[in-house]
Order: structure tokens, then C-alpha cells, then sequence
């Protein structure tokens, strides 16, 4: 594997660059794009989003949480949210960092979804010992 | 798929859990006519508000409402604890 295939390779799993760009790239450099390619049409298989969370060993009250949504439902979400009136956006903003999320509604498109897709494997995350987020595609 | 059934199971201050199939798709055919009703009122905005602009986001509300409700079928949400529990899945 040369130097410039490993690299647009690291950049493609630091989420720094699309599958597309990735594929426009190692064919720029004259290398076969068909690793990216099946990866891309594995990713493109999963159906839904998965979030589970489970209780740990400091959990006061045993919440457990699993959620299951269809990516194609989050995909007509967002373009739904260009409906949103600009001057409503603030404080929808304002809304969500309130109960922590620093996000700007906004800025999220469908372009980012496919980012997520194409970067989430399984992401597992514990919680100070009380709950277990987990993460995933299926 | 459009969802045909939703299952609703709801528990709450540890009581027994009461749950129930609802046939959504009632909904849809009542969300349905609604729609069409509206559809002249609707076109007639979109017309006399298409060259400001909001007239083309007007005539794309119909088939993103369509594909979101189309897509619902899967979403499953379910939250518990000890004393409480909420279930939402669509079928």
C-alpha cells in the first residue's frame, strides 16, 4: 500500500473526507477505489440508528433506553427541517444547548448523516459508571 | 411501508403496565382527506406566493409529509426504570 493510498485511507476514517471524495481521489492517483466502494455500499445497507443505554453498577433509578430509527426517516426529517423559519432557528439553538446539546440546527445536513453512517461502527460509552451508552448501525 | 399498527405500552408509578395495538392507519386515511381538502387552499398560497418564494417550500410539504409518515414503520422507542416504562413501536 503506497504512501498517498494510506493517507486519503486515515483521512476517510478520521471522517475528514466523504467515501466520494475518497474514491475521486485514489482514482486521481490512479489506485483501484473498490475497497472504499463495498465499504460505502455495506454502509449504505444499514437500515436504522441504533442507541441503547443499559445501567451500570451506580445506577440509582435502573433506566434503560432503546431506541431504533430508520435512517430513512431521519434522512426526510432533515430536509423537513428547511421548513423551519430562519428567525425560529435561534431559539430552537437556544433550546437544545439548554439541555446540553451545543448544536446548530441549522447546519445539520443530510450530507452530515452520510458522514455519520459511513464513520459510526459501534460506539460505546461509559458513563461515569452509571449508565452504558451504546451506539450503532444495523 | 406506511406503518399499519403502532404498540403503545405505558407504565407508570410502578402500577401495572397498560398496553394496546392502535390501527394508524385510520389516522392516515383522516390525515388523507384533510390533505385533500386543503390541497386547493394550499396551491392557491403557492401560487400567489411563488415568485417571494415561500410558494416552492408550500408544494414540498405534501411529499416530505408523505415520506416521513411513509417512513415511520421500524421506529421503536422504548424507555424504562423501575417504576415507569413508555413503549412506542410502529409496525
Amino acid at each position: 500500500m503506497n504512501e498517498e493510498k494510506r493517507r486519503i485511507l486515515d483521512l476517510l476514517a478520521q471522517g475528514k473526507i466523504t467515501v466520494d471524495e475518497a474514491e475521486r481521489l485514489l482514482a486521481a492517483i490512479g489506485e483501484p477505489a473498490a475497497e472504499t466502494g463495498t465499504e460505502a455500499a455495506g454502509h449504505r445497507s444499514w437500515k436504522y440508528l441504533r442507541v441503547q443505554v443499559e445501567p451500570g453498577p451506580g445506577s440509582e433509578k435502573g433506566d434503560r433506553v432503546n431506541i431504533r430509527v430508520p435512517f430513512k426517516l431521519i434522512r426526510a426529517g432533515l430536509k423537513f427541517a428547511a421548513f423551519i423559519p430562519q428567525g425560529a432557528q435561534g431559539p430552537i439553538n437556544e433550546a437544545l444547548k439548554e439541555k446540553g446539546m451545543n448544536v446548530d440546527f441549522s447546519k445539520i445536513s443530510p450530507q452530515d448523516l452520510e458522514d455519520l453512517i459511513v464513520n459510526l461502527d459501534d460506539l460505546t460509552v461509559d458513563v461515569e459508571g452509571k449508565d452504558k451508552v451504546r451506539i450503532y448501525c444495523e | 411501508m406506511l406503518p399499519i399498527l403502532v404498540h403503545f405500552r405505558i407504565r407508570k408509578d410502578g402500577n401495572r403496565p397498560f398496553g394496546f395495538y392502535f390501527p394508524v392507519i385510520l389516522i392516515w386515511i383522516i390525515l388523507a382527506a384533510l390533505l385533500l381538502v386543503l390541497l386547493p387552499f394550499v396551491l392557491l398560497a403557492a401560487a400567489l406566493t411563488w415568485r417571494r418564494g415561500p410558494g416552492r417550500l408550500l408544494l414540498l410539504v405534501y411529499p416530505m409529509m408523505a415520506s416521513i409518515l411513509w417512513h415511520l414503520s421500524g421506529l421503536h422507542i422504548e424507555t424504562k426504570n423501575i417504576e415507569n416504562e413508555i413503549l412506542i413501536d410502529f409496525q
